[in-house]
């Protein structure tokens, strides 16, 4: 959670000065008494089935932001798209080394290490891309986190007829296995409580959507199914406060959502009218512990909302209580089940895509909808909870 | 998938650990005043206003927790608070025939029972300064400690709107006095007051420049006979303070002399000179690495700095500049200590009735093994001169500039009180590793070399210059 990091380095900083005591762990989800087995995603709902395939690049203008040594950026992009092939190899989810990185970073022990490469995918692996004139979605994914713990948001849009092109920030996971096999750790760990530092994160999350957006034409042999004028961005925690800065920073990024990360970029005073939306837990509701939506939303002058969704918390627009709760982890109490959340992602972001990249008229992002009554629409209905 | 919000716990794991390192006192955990206060288990919940019960419980827990709560007078912490209270009641035209100190007899609850009547009494008549009143008193409890590290946070700690994460707020400069020199162990600036980083804001717009000497603020002089004046913390507002601060500067270079009216709001800081570890290698082969404050894992990142700067080739020092390093956990201290030398104690912490533990050193930590010198400044305090001090006395490292802060009583723990606000205190007091006092003295530099406006206006360093020509000898 972006804004308890915050939290965290604040007391960080206070520390200095009085040592100020801290917030003790929260008690972990517990597993029941039946484990199962590693996850397999939520089928796509789009009318299309789903490719994958990787692409690495190489921005050799610029060093890389946290490895000292490397005079250029590597980016490893995973590419979702529809295809017509209809069986084939699913991609893996993620290799053994990566899950075990990503789980014992995140000190998750309640399913096995190697849980995330048996996790089952709904993507034909570098299946050929179909389709024309395809809008395109930048995924980005939250601080710590590979994008593959984006998936099931990824492929279900690719269903839905679109690119999504998820970008893994180097050195800003646990685990990105580079071009030639290195698997890249999170260097950026090492500075997360300095102040200023999602602000950072962000900047050099814009500089990576723009160099992705440079190079996907020319090296992606799949990109004749693109188009171009037709570009959004997607992120969850910091992933979504790098929508908010890739946007500010490249015009070509037309809309863009945040799921339930505190903000870092400044929207210009002049005003911002590009589309919006802010989506979230309750912990991201008007005059709540984080301002900094509260700030934004005054500077968006275009079309804008912000919901939020009673019974989501941080990971609810990921992956992650799918693949915990394969294996009988339960959702902390009050927090909707895996399905549910998931199922509500998908929704409301395709609803918006929709909406902004194809032009389709789309009423459930107007009011309150009877089949989704945990969406609160803010500022109008909600209050400081 | 709490990946970050593990990782966020994780570090406030550590600093728990490092607030109530080594080992949390046993005693004080269980005397009768550690039920009255704990510490906090969560962020805390939206401030409500201070009232008496609220000055009670922190009375009851500096007297249940605090490093000499077991032995002090309590009469001297009520008698504080009195005058404190008296003397708010005057400065806003409301004194009263009732606002007489009880006498007291020298019993902590009996005398507590006597201090709280007299208070309800004075404060029922004057409802509308009663939060004021409860605020100042309980301040002056917290000072009458007279501790640098027993403190009470209040109010504030709300954000300008607008603010972005790294945006600083104030005039946009720092002066050569500034940080513990201001409230942690103020007398100890020096003359004369100039300008040492324009940072941004007013200050940048109205062209001040480093090393231009600030003559008055506000129509007052920072030094009168050699003593620093209130006009000092004057050039450091904090939100919500927006009032403008008049300078009148001298520029020594060209002879000018002139006055600018600055405002106070919020500007950008330059993010990568945030950055708590920076590093470069110095063309002579020296690892140069600037640590802002012993933040988590900081110790770490200072190692793996060196460690990179020496691949592939032979370095033939470290200068670790220290100079404004306000400190953080002891425990970054002992594990960077742990890097420059092995089985020893890096300082003591002390009860009240004189018995100490000692912090050693942790010899699982790989010896840098070259030579170290250390650039320290008044801003360098606490963990920062845990560290200075066993530089010095340990013989591992030459200290380079000016005398530390002095400001290292103890590592404090926090507490939270009834109404949301935390009250900070040391249970026990910290001695250097040759059991000497560091605290209100600071640690006295191998080097005395000071930096002038001359070197500031030039963009000199002199500090970090003696440095590597004592490396190089």
């Amino acid at each position: 959670m972006r804004h308890l990091l915050a939290v965290a380095a604040g007391l960080a900083v206070l520390a200095a000065s009085a040592c100020s005591a801290p917030v003790p762990p929260r008690s972990d989800t517990v597993p029941s008494a039946k484990p199962t087995g590693p996850a397999t995603l939520p089928a796509p709902t789009g009318d299309h089935p789903v490719g994958t395939t990787a692409l690495y690049l190489t921005d050799t203008s610029r060093p890389d932001p946290w490895n000292l040594d490397a005079d250029a950026r590597e980016l490893k992009v995973t590419l979702w798209y529809p295809t017509e092939q209809r069986d084939g190899e699913r991609a893996p989810y993620m290799t053994p080394e990566e899950s075990e990185l990503v789980l014992k970073g995140s000190k998750i022990a309640a399913i096995p290490f190697d849980a995330l490469s048996r996790t089952r995918t709904n993507a034909f692996k570098d299946a050929k891309p179909a389709g024309r004139r395809l809008p395109l979605v930048v995924l980005s994914p939250g601080f710590t986190k590979p994008v593959s713990t984006l998936t099931s948001l990824a492929e279900d849009l690719a269903s839905r007829g679109y690119v999504v092109a998820g970008i893994d920030h180097t050195y800003e996971s646990y685990a990105t296995t580079l071009a030639d096999g290195r698997v890249a750790e999170c260097l950026a760990c090492d500075s997360d409580t300095d102040p200023g530092f999602g602000p950072l994160v962000v900047q050099g999350r814009a500089a990576d959507v723009s160099y992705v957006l440079d190079r996907l034409p020319s090296r992606w042999d799949g990109s004749r199914v693109l188009d171009l004028s037709r570009i959004a961005m997607v992120g969850q925690s910091i992933g979504g406060a790098g929508a908010i800065a890739a946007m500010v920073k490249d015009p070509r990024v037309r809309a863009g959502i945040d799921m339930d990360g505190t903000t870092y970029a400044r929207i210009p005073k002049s005003g911002f009218s590009r589309p919006f939306m802010f989506m979230g837990s309750p912990q991201h509701t008007v005059g709540g512990r984080d301002p900094s939506w509260d700030r934004d939303w005054k500077l968006l002058t275009g079309w804008k909302r912000w919901l939020v969704l009673s019974g989501a918390e941080h990971q609810s627009f990921t992956d992650g209580p799918l693949l915990t709760g394969a294996y009988g982890v339960e959702p902390a109490y009050g927090v909707m089940a895996a399905a549910r959340s998931s199922e509500l992602t998908r929704t409301y972001v395709a609803a918006f895509l929709d909406r902004h990249l194809k032009s389709q008229p789309r009423p459930l992002l107007d009011k309150p909808s009877s089949r989704y009554p945990e969406v609160t629409f803010c500022p109008a209905t909600c209050d400081r909870s | 998938m709490n990946a970050v919000r593990a990782a966020a716990a994780g570090l406030a794991l550590l600093l728990a650990a490092a607030c109530t390192a080594p080992t949390p006192p046993r005693s004080h955990a269980s005397a009768p005043g550690g039920t009255v206060c704990a510490p906090p288990q969560k962020p805390p919940e939206a401030e409500t206003p201070t009232t008496i019960d609220v000055i009670e419980q922190a009375y009851f827990c500096i007297l249940g927790t605090y490093y000499s709560g077991s032995t002090l007078d309590a009469r001297s912490l009520l008698l504080a608070g009195f005058v404190a209270l008296t003397r708010e009641l005057n400065r806003n035209g409301h004194d009263l025939p009732e606002a007489t100190m009880p006498a007291l007899a020298g019993d902590r609850k009996a005398d507590w029972a006597a201090f709280e009547t007299a208070y309800r009494k004075i404060t029922d008549q004057v409802p509308d300064l009663r939060d004021t009143l409860a605020v100042v008193t309980l301040e002056a409890l917290v000072a009458a400690l007279g501790d640098d590290h027993a403190s009470w946070a209040h109010g504030g700690g709300e954000r300008p709107p607008g603010y972005y994460d790294g945006d600083g707020y104030g005039l946009g400069l720092q002066a050569s006095v500034y940080g513990p020199q201001l409230d942690g162990n103020p007398g100890v600036a020096l003359p004369p007051l100039f300008v040492t980083t324009v940072q941004g804001g007013a200050a940048r717009a109205a062209g001040l420049r480093p090393g231009d000497v600030i003559e008055a603020v506000n129509g007052s002089a920072p030094f009168i006979d050699g003593e620093p004046t209130p006009a000092i913390p004057a050039l450091y507002p904090r939100y919500p303070e927006a009032r403008p601060v008049r300078l009148r500067l001298l520029r020594r270079t060209t002879g000018r002399r002139w006055s600018v009216t600055l405002k106070p709001g919020l500007y950008q800081r330059n993010l990568a000179e945030l950055q708590v570890v920076q590093s470069k290698l110095l063309d002579d082969g020296v690892a140069y690495v600037r640590m802002r404050g012993f933040a988590p894992d900081s110790a770490d990142r200072v190692l793996k700095a060196i460690a990179r700067l020496r691949e592939g080739r032979t370095l033939s020092g470290v200068v670790l500049d220290l100079r404004g390093n306000g400190g953080g956990s002891p425990t970054e201290a002992v594990r960077l200590v742990s890097a420059f030398v092995h089985g020893k104690a890096t300082a003591y912490t002390c009860a009240v009735d004189g018995t100490c533990q000692a912090l050693r050193t942790d010899d699982t930590v790989e010896l840098v093994g070259l030579p170290l010198m250390a650039l320290t400044d008044r801003g360098c305090a606490s963990a920062c001169e845990h560290f200075s001090s066993a530089a010095k006395d340990l013989g591992f490292g030459r200290l380079i500039g000016t005398r530390t802060a002095g400001v290292i009583s103890g590592p404090a723990q926090s507490y939270l009180l009834r109404n949301n606000t935390m009250l900070s205190l040391p249970a026990r007091h910290h001695l250097g590793p040759d059991r000497e006092v560091i605290d209100r003295i600071g640690v006295a530099p191998d080097h005395y070399v000071p930096t002038t406006p001359k070197d500031a206006a030039a963009g000199r360093d002199p500090v970090l210059a003696k440095a590597l020509t004592l490396l190089h000898q």
